[in-house]
C-alpha cells in the first residue's frame, strides 16, 4: 500500500470481461489497477458512491482532423472530447490531409499524442498510398514508425483484387485492416435512398452502396484469412453478412452509436448537419443493426467522430461535408435509446463500448497481461452518473467543433470522470485526483 | 404552409391552393392591382433560368415592386456560403421579397432561417417548385371551369419523376386538388422507393389513356443530372415509343400539360406542343399572375387587403 494509491470507493463495479456487477472498491497504483475489493483502506480515496465504474471506453474510429483541418479539432480538443465521453483509447483514421500514408507523417503523429493526447491514441495508416486503393502503402515501416493498423476509411477500396493483396500484404505486416465498405458506383447520393430522400428529391445511396462491397471486402477476408475490422456497419444486410462470414476469418464489425439511434427521417429537415457516410438508414435497418450488437454479431461500437466547420454543414444537404462528432455523446444516447428501453442489457453495452474493442486493440498493438478492471490492468476507468441528465448544447462541447447530431437533446446517463492510466483525464464532478503533478 | 414562406407544396392543403388560386385569377384579370409598390422583390438566381426568371420579374414589376435581380453567372458550383452571404446582404438592403433558385435541394429552406424577408422557392435542385405547380393547376382550372371542377380527374405524370422538382410540387397539389395521380416511368427513372407517394405506376402512356387519364402530365427528360457510367434509358427512340406524348392519344377530353423547357421528339412529340389538346402557351401564360399572386400573400399585403 504507497502512499500515492487511490481508492475508488462505493461505486457500482461493472465490468463484464471481469464479471464484475455490484457494489465494491478499487485501488489504484502506479498506474494500474492494484486491487479491487470491500473494504479497502488508503490515504487518498474519492467517494463513488451512486455512480458507476466501468472499464474506459475504447473507440476504434475517430477522426481528430490533424494534419490538417486543426480548424475542426486537434489532439488536444479531440482527446479532451474522448475523455469527456469516458474513452481512454481512441484509433484515429489516417483521412487527414496529408494522408497519413508515409513512415514520416506516422512518427510525427506518435511524437504528438504522447505530448498532446489526454488519452491513449493509436494511428491507422493508409492502406493505400492516398487511399486511392492504388499503391500499397510501405506498411511494415509505417508499423515500425509506430502504426497500429491500416484502413482506407473515407472512401473504401473500389477493387477487390486491390483489396485482395492489401489485406495479404497487411497480414503479413502484422497489421489488422480496418474497412469501410462502400461500392462508388452505387453510392452516388448524400443520403440513404429511401422514403425520405424520394419525397425530398435528395439524390440517395441505397443499402446496396454498402452490402457490395461488405460482401466483397468479408470474401476476401475469409480467403486470406487477414485481421479485419468492418467499421460502421448501417444495413440489416451488411450485419447479416458478418454474421455468415465470421467464422470463416478472423473477422469483427462495429456499428456507430447515430445508426443505433437515428434514421433517415431526419433528412426530410433538409438540413446539412444530418448528413454523414455511411448514410441514416431507414428503421428496420435501425432495428437490424441494434439486434445484431445485442446478439454479438457486431462486436464493438464506434462513433466515426467526424468533427466538421459550422461553414461545411450550414449549408444545402448536397453541399454539406459529411460526419457527426461522436465522443462526448456516445454513452448517453446508446443509454438513452437502447438500455433505457430495455432494447440492451447495460452489461452487453459495456461490452462494446469497452471490452470487447479493449481487447481487439490490446492485441493488435501487441500488449499483454491483464485488461479491464481487474489487478494488474492499466487503470483506464470510466466513472458515470446513470441518474445524470443532460442537454446536449453547442457551446457546452469539448470538442473544437459543434456537429452533433443530438443538439437540443435531453440524454440520461452523463459520464462525471476518465481515469487514464490512473490520472483523471476528465473532471467532471471536481474530484481532482491524480492530477498530473 | 402557404403563408409567408413559400418553401414546398408538400402537406399543402386544399383551402390553401383554392385560397392563392383565387388570388392568381384576380391578377389574371388585370384587378391586382399595384399591390407591391413601395416593396422590394429580389431575384437570388444561382442557376441558370429564362421563363422562371423573365415571370418573376413580370409578376413583381406588374404589381409596382422594386426589383432587385442578382444572378450568379460563370460558376456552375455554387457553395450555401455564398447562398447566406447573398441573402444576408439582401436582407439588409431591406428585401421584403427574396425569390431564391438554387442547383441544391433546401436551399431555399435555409435562406429562410437567415432572413425576416418572404422567401419564394423558385426551384432548388430536385426538390421543389411550387410557382411551377400553382400555375399548372392555374392553367387546368381555367382550362376545365373552375378549381372545383379538378376534383375526381385523373392525371397521369409521365417521365423523369426521379430528377423532377416539378413532379415533387405537381403530385402533391393534384393531390390536394382531389385529383387521381398515376406515375407513368421505367424504375429507373423514379426513385427507388417509389411507394413513397403511394400511387399507381403504369408502363406506358398508351396505359395511363387506358386508365382513363383526363390529364397527360409530360416531364423534361433530364440528361443534364445523368451520368454516362450507368445509363438510365437505353434510347431516346425507345424512351419516346413508351414515355412519349403522341398524336395518337390525343383525345378531345385529353389535356396535355408539360413545364417546359420540352425536348421535342422525347417526352412529347413536336405536333403535340401546339395542337388544341395542349396547355402548354396557358402554362406559361399564367406564370405571371400565379406569381404576382404568391409575391402579394409571402409578402402580406394580399391578407391585408382582405382584412
Amino acid at each position: 500500500m504507497g502512499a500515492q494509491d487511490l481508492i475508488i470507493r462505493g461505486a457500482h463495479v461493472l465490468d463484464p470481461g471481469s464479471n464484475l456487477d455490484g457494489i465494491t472498491d478499487v485501488r489504484l497504483s502506479a498506474g494500474r489497477i492494484t486491487e479491487v475489493g470491500e473494504g479497502l483502506r488508503g490515504v487518498r480515496a474519492l467517494d463513488a458512491s451512486g455512480l458507476h465504474l466501468f472499464p474506459g471506453f475504447v473507440d476504434v474510429h475517430a477522426h481528430w482532423r490533424t494534419p490538417g483541418r486543426e480548424d475542426e479539432e486537434t489532439i488536444e480538443t479531440g482527446s479532451a472530447a474522448a475523455a469527456a465521453g469516458g474513452f481512454t483509447s481512441v484509433v484515429m483514421m489516417p483521412n487527414t490531409d496529408p494522408v497519413i500514408d508515409k513512415p514520416v507523417v506516422v512518427s510525427g503523429l506518435v511524437r504528438r499524442i504522447e505530448r498532446e493526447s489526454r488519452v491513449r491514441a493509436y494511428v491507422s495508416a493508409a492502406l493505400h498510398e492516398g487511399l486511392e486503393g492504388k499503391r500499397l502503402t510501405e506498411m511494415r515501416l509505417l508499423k515500425e514508425a509506430g502504426a497500429f493498423c491500416v484502413s482506407d476509411d473515407g472512401l473504401g477500396t473500389q477493387s477487390a483484387g486491390v483489396l485482395r493483396n492489401g489485406m495479404l500484404y497487411a497480414k503479413s505486416a502484422g497489421l489488422p485492416v480496418i474497412l469501410h465498405c462502400e461500392d462508388h458506383t452505387l453510392a452516388t447520393g448524400v443520403v440513404h435512398d429511401g422514403v425520405a430522400a424520394a419525397l425530398a428529391g435528395l439524390p440517395g445511396s441505397p443499402g446496396s452502396a454498402e452490402d457490395v462491397a461488405t460482401a466483397m471486402a468479408l470474401v476476401l477476408a475469409a480467403e486470406t484469412s487477414a485481421k479485419v475490422h468492418v467499421t460502421h456497419v448501417s444495413t440489416a444486410l451488411s450485419a447479416a453478412l458478418v454474421g455468415f462470414f465470421k467464422v470463416r476469418g478472423d473477422i469483427t464489425a462495429d456499428t456507430t452509436p447515430h445508426h443505433l439511434t437515428l434514421t433517415e427521417e431526419l433528412v426530410s429537415t433538409l438540413e446539412g448537419l444530418y448528413r454523414v457516410n455511411p448514410p441514416l438508414r431507414p428503421d428496420e435497418d435501425r432495428i437490424g443493426v441494434g439486434d445484431a450488437l445485442a446478439s454479438g454479431i457486431l462486436d464493438f461500437v464506434a462513433t466515426d467522430h467526424a468533427p466538421h466547420a459550422a461553414s461545411e454543414k450550414e449549408l444545402p444537404l448536397e453541399e454539406a461535408a459529411p460526419g457527426f462528432l461522436g465522443h462526448e455523446t456516445a454513452f448517453s444516447a446508446l443509454y438513452t435509446d437502447l438500455v433505457q428501453s430495455g432494447k440492451l442489457s447495460l452489461s452487453r453495452l459495456i461490452e462494446t463500448m469497452a471490452s470487447a474493442p479493449g481487447r481487439w486493440v490490446r492485441e493488435a498493438s501487441g500488449a499483454s497481461g491483464a485488461c479491464g478492471i481487474c489487478p494488474g490492468a492499466p487503470a483506464d476507468l470510466a466513472l458515470v452518473d446513470l441518474s445524470g441528465e443532460w442537454t446536449v448544447r453547442a457551446d457546452a462541447l469539448v470538442s473544437r467543433s459543434s456537429n452533433s447530431p443530438y443538439l437540443g437533446r435531453r440524454l440520461k446517463g452523463r459520464v462525471v470522470g476518465t481515469v487514464v492510466g490512473g490520472e483523471m483525464v476528465y473532471d467532471g464532478i471536481g474530484a481532482k485526483f491524480g492530477a498530473r503533478a | 404552409m402557404l403563408s409567408r414562406n413559400f418553401l414546398t407544396l408538400e402537406g399543402v392543403s386544399r383551402e390553401e391552393l383554392r385560397d392563392i388560386l383565387d388570388l392568381a385569377r384576380v391578377h389574371a384579370a388585370g384587378h391586382g392591382g399595384l399591390s407591391l409598390v413601395g416593396r422590394t422583390v429580389c431575384l437570388a438566381f444561382f442557376e441558370a433560368s429564362t421563363r422562371t426568371a423573365v415571370s418573376f420579374e413580370l409578376a413583381a414589376r406588374r404589381a409596382g415592386a422594386d426589383v432587385i435581380s442578382i444572378s450568379e453567372k460563370g460558376s456552375a458550383v455554387q457553395k450555401g456560403e455564398s447562398l447566406i452571404d447573398t441573402v444576408v446582404t439582401l436582407d439588409a438592403l431591406g428585401a421584403d421579397a427574396i425569390v431564391v433558385r438554387h442547383p441544391s435541394v433546401g436551399a431555399a429552406r435555409l435562406a429562410a432561417r437567415y432572413t425576416d424577408a418572404a422567401v419564394v422557392n423558385a426551384g432548388d435542385g430536385c426538390g421543389q417548385h411550387p410557382t411551377q405547380a400553382l400555375l399548372d393547376l392555374h392553367a387546368l382550372s381555367n382550362a376545365v371551369g373552375s378549381f372545383d371542377e379538378l376534383c375526381g380527374r385523373k392525371v397521369a405524370v409521365v417521365g423523369d419523376v426521379l430528377h423532377s422538382r416539378v413532379a415533387r410540387s405537381v403530385i402533391p397539389a393534384f393531390q390536394a386538388a382531389g385529383m387521381e395521380v398515376a406515375l407513368v416511368a421505367p424504375e429507373t427513372l423514379l426513385p427507388s422507393e417509389n411507394g413513397a407517394w403511394e400511387l399507381p405506376i403504369l408502363p406506358s402512356v398508351d396505359d395511363a389513356i387506358d386508365w382513363g387519364a383526363d390529364v397527360l402530365y409530360a416531364l423534361r427528360l433530364q440528361n443534364e443530372r445523368m451520368t454516362s457510367e450507368s445509363p438510365r434509358i437505353p434510347s431516346v427512340a425507345e424512351y419516346a415509343r413508351y414515355y412519349g406524348v403522341a398524336r395518337r392519344h390525343l383525345r378531345d377530353d385529353v389535356l396535355v400539360m408539360h413545364p417546359g423547357p420540352v425536348n421535342r421528339g422525347v417526352e412529347i412529340s413536336g405536333d403535340v406542343v401546339l395542337s388544341d389538346s395542349s396547355l402548354i402557351p396557358a402554362q406559361v401564360a399564367a406564370g405571371v399572375a400565379v406569381r404576382s399572386a404568391v409575391l402579394a400573400y409571402a409578402t402580406g399585403v394580399a391578407q391585408k387587403a382582405v382584412a
